[in-house]
């Protein structure tokens, strides 16, 4: 694993390159796209064991931050959504150089998802692998609209006088929420190769989304329901992995894709 | 500013990012920022970071990673403690500043299992001369008691809450919910447990004694062990901490501080007092 920090000098991105640490090396490299807030947190443990056994079938594997979050660059104020939509294509260009390969796919997970199809009309992407993501911004903000409902008096989930929309201890300003809004997979399908929406339980949206997509040559979806929901943080600080999510990830790389229904 | 990712340490590298300032003066202490539970080196609500990038303007320098098997650091093998390997690599990170950059004086930061792992660094490595720490070890004292129990006697409701709950906890097993799998729960390699007061003491009087400077930062989140902004100093009430302790209590702020306004709050007093504790240093 090496860390290090990427892309333009005035807002480097932080991210760890893991190289493939099994034979035969894969001609096919894997960029992961977090989710964002509490999420980006709850999910980095995932992702490292997602990208461990990747690593182990030969795939190269890069995991980043965007501008304004995690290491990277930046307060996440000064941040817009077009600049998280770029970083996804200076990880695709790094990863590209630093695995010495053409072929590159995407996991994204939740906004993740939702960013890198975004992301994807401007790039070759190979497979992308939308799990747990969200079907459009509206959707996203509507989730959060209804938690902060649920805790009035939260000091950690409300909504400023400026419309900025604060979610255990991220925000996110009025601008973002409404380019986000824009996002909308319903209206504007990702572009790749392959698109595997792999969903851990089923929602109304993701549903949606499958029957929409249906007769596309190009999608398929699987249900992997996991009980290790990648979001569970307990008392203690103990988390779950959802082991078995992972593990249909790496099979569905690992399989070229061709199992998913 | 100029922040490098690296890898430090011996036999598995940890996963480092130094921050430097544009004048670096290796007389002064540099900081370490270390995990909070499983939480990688971004730190709770990206609290490290903005820690680090702020010290950075005052040319502080910081270092913030991960304990190995946590966040971006790979396992190490091996049969020892928490305890005993955070030690150890908070040690190795010292001695690669040391080594590379001539830092010979350090401050330690951390909120909750980073606030013991400071503790223990404090402790044994004469290096550090200061610690901040967010909801450290505390212990409950009468005024707890009184402050806790007190209104919750007075009324009907809480009888009758009481009650119910003791009727429903009869019925009800334990262990987790049925959500949840516990086959694949993954638990904290470190499990917060409070040593005896007494130890504690001893270890803050040893502390005292090396004249290390404390700043210790109280959030709500911590109710059911301290409730009011005198205890922390009465639970210790038999040491004498002079002018070396600073307690600042904040009874709203939650544990992991996602309020906007507390975060600044947070962020501006521990670079203010870190800035302090080095001019007079």
């Amino acid at each position: 694993m090496n860390p290090f920090f990427f892309g333009h000098s005035n807002h480097p991105l932080y991210g760890v390159y893991h190289p493939p640490s099994a034979l035969p090396h894969k001609k096919e490299a894997i960029l992961l796209c977090p989710p964002f807030g509490q999420e980006y947190m709850r999910s980095h443990r995932a992702y490292r064991q997602l990208t461990l056994l990747l690593n182990k079938k030969g795939f190269p594997v890069l995991r980043f931050d965007y501008r304004g979050t995690g290491d990277s660059f930046g307060e996440l104020e000064d941040t817009t959504v077009n600049d998280w939509l770029e970083d996804i294509t200076i990880a695709v260009e790094e990863l590209k150089q630093t695995a010495q390969v053409d072929n590159i796919s995407i996991v994204g997970l939740r906004l993740g998802g939702l960013l890198a199809s975004a992301a994807s009309a401007d790039l070759q992407i190979n497979r992308l692998v939308l799990w747990d993501t969200l079907a459009s911004g509206k959707d996203y903000q509507e989730d959060l609209n209804q938690e902060i409902a649920k805790f009035p008096n939260s000091l950690g989930k409300f909504i400023d006088q400026n419309g900025t929309l604060h979610f255990n201890g991220f925000a996110l300003s009025k601008n973002q929420l409404q380019d986000l809004s824009k996002f909308d997979l319903y209206k504007k399908p990702p572009r790749a190769n392959q698109i595997i929406q792999i969903s851990s339980s089923e929602n109304p949206a993701e549903q949606k989304m499958k029957l929409d997509w249906a007769g596309k040559n190009n999608f398929s979806y699987q249900l992997t329901p996991a009980p290790g929901d990648w979001n569970f943080v307990d008392d203690f600080g103990g988390i779950l992995l959802p082991h078995e999510i992972i593990q249909e990830i790496v099979r569905l790389f690992d399989n070229q894709g061709q199992d998913a229904k | 500013m100029k922040e490098i990712a690296l890898k430090i340490g011996q036999p598995t590298a940890l996963t480092a990012i130094v921050n430097t300032p544009k004048q670096l003066d290796p007389d002064k202490p540099a900081v370490l920022i270390l995990n909070s539970g499983i939480m990688h080196h971004v730190g709770s609500c990206r609290l490290s970071v903005k820690i680090a990038r702020q010290l950075a303007k005052s040319n502080i320098l910081s270092l913030r990673f991960d304990f190995s098997g946590i966040g971006d650091s790979e396992n190490r093998s091996g049969t020892q403690s928490f305890h005993e390997t955070s030690i150890a690599e908070i040690t190795e990170a010292m001695d690669y500043l040391e080594k590379k950059r001539g830092i010979k004086k350090f401050i330690v930061f951390g909120l909750c299992s980073g606030a013991d792992a400071s503790y223990d660094i404090a402790l044994v490595d004469q290096r550090v001369i200061a610690m901040v720490q967010i909801d450290p070890y505390c212990y409950r004292t009468w005024k707890w008691y009184i402050r806790h129990y007190g209104p919750k006697l007075l009324s009907l409701e809480t009888w009758l809450h009481s009650l119910s709950v003791r009727l429903k906890k009869q019925d009800k097993p334990l262990g987790f919910s049925e959500s949840v799998d516990i086959n694949n729960l993954e638990t904290a390699s470190y499990v917060r447990e409070f040593p005896e007061r007494n130890e504690i003491a001893s270890g803050l009087k040893a502390l005292v004694n090396r004249n290390i400077c404390m700043y210790s930062i109280i959030t709500g989140g911590q109710s059911e062990i301290i409730n009011h902004n005198s205890q922390f100093k009465e639970s210790f009430s038999d040491v004498d901490f002079g002018n070396l302790l600073t307690v600042e209590y904040y009874p709203k702020m939650d544990h992991i501080i996602t309020n906007p306004e507390y975060q600044r709050i947070v962020i501006d007093s521990i670079c203010t007092w870190i800035n302090r504790v080095i001019s007079n240093n």
